[in-house]
């Protein structure tokens, strides 16, 4: 079964440093938001490889079944 | 005629002003209700009122607050001025003047250590704070993961904690 990872790093005035793995594309930006209550306190958003090889591979299914 | 005068530092802080009282050996007492009942003084005194060990014709020179300040009360001619107790390093009298002088010098010393003070108490309450965020954070992060399903390992690295969540899907 996959696995989804956290790892939050609490530093020493309370600020959050989030990074997930294991989730499928905007789904660990939801995930993180319902873990660490994020609404409105979000200073920087970097997203990784994974999270546009996914985004990448959904516009490639779209393509494919509009081609269909 | 001219003439040039200094007013003495305004004695506003109670705490210090003791804590100058004590510098220049005048052995502060706070005047309470039992302390009215032998000691006295002819315009009066009340609870609350800061003896010294100077004494003159009207009876212990004495600091009451009025008008947001301290203000020492004594006889304006000072007859009969004597420096009364046996613990005083000097037991010599000096004029009003004098020792509202080295009280004043004292006041000063002791007033930018009472600013120390409440500086080191705010540091320290920030501190607290700090701490205090911190731990909720950390509480409120494990609580959620672990109403989501998460596994909880947590590392704490100097200040920093790290908190590793995983879980199967």
């Amino acid at each position: 079964m996959p696995e989804q990872k956290v790892v939050v790093t609490i530093d020493e005035d309370g600020g959050l440093t989030a990074k997930t793995s294991g989730f499928k594309g905007e789904t660990c930006l939801s995930a993180l938001d319902e873990l660490l209550s994020l609404d409105g306190v979000i200073s920087h958003v970097k997203t990784t490889d994974e999270y546009h090889q996914e985004q990448m591979l959904k516009r490639r299914r779209k393509q494919e079944v509009k081609g269909n | 005629m001219s003439a040039v005068i200094k007013t003495t530092t305004p004695f506003t802080i109670q705490e210090v002003l003791l804590e100058a009282l004590e510098a220049v050996g005048a052995e502060p007492e706070t005047v309470t209700t039992e302390s009215l009942q032998v000691q006295s003084h002819r315009g009066g005194l009340k609870v609350g009122d800061i003896l010294t060990n100077r004494t003159d014709y009207n009876g212990p020179q004495h600091f009451r607050f009025e008008g947001g300040r301290w203000i020492l009360r004594h006889d304006s001619d000072e007859m009969n001025g004597i420096v009364t107790a046996v613990g005083a390093a000097s037991r010599e009298y000096r004029r009003v003047a004098q020792f509202l002088a080295s009280v004043s010098k004292e006041y000063g010393a002791a007033y930018q250590r009472h600013l120390d003070k409440l500086a080191e108490q705010e540091r320290a309450r920030v501190e607290e704070a700090r701490k205090a965020r911190v731990e909720a954070t950390r509480k409120q992060v494990i609580t959620n993961a672990k109403a989501q399903g998460y596994s909880v390992k947590e590392v704490r690295n100097g200040n920093k904690i790290q908190v590793v969540l995983t879980r199967t899907v």
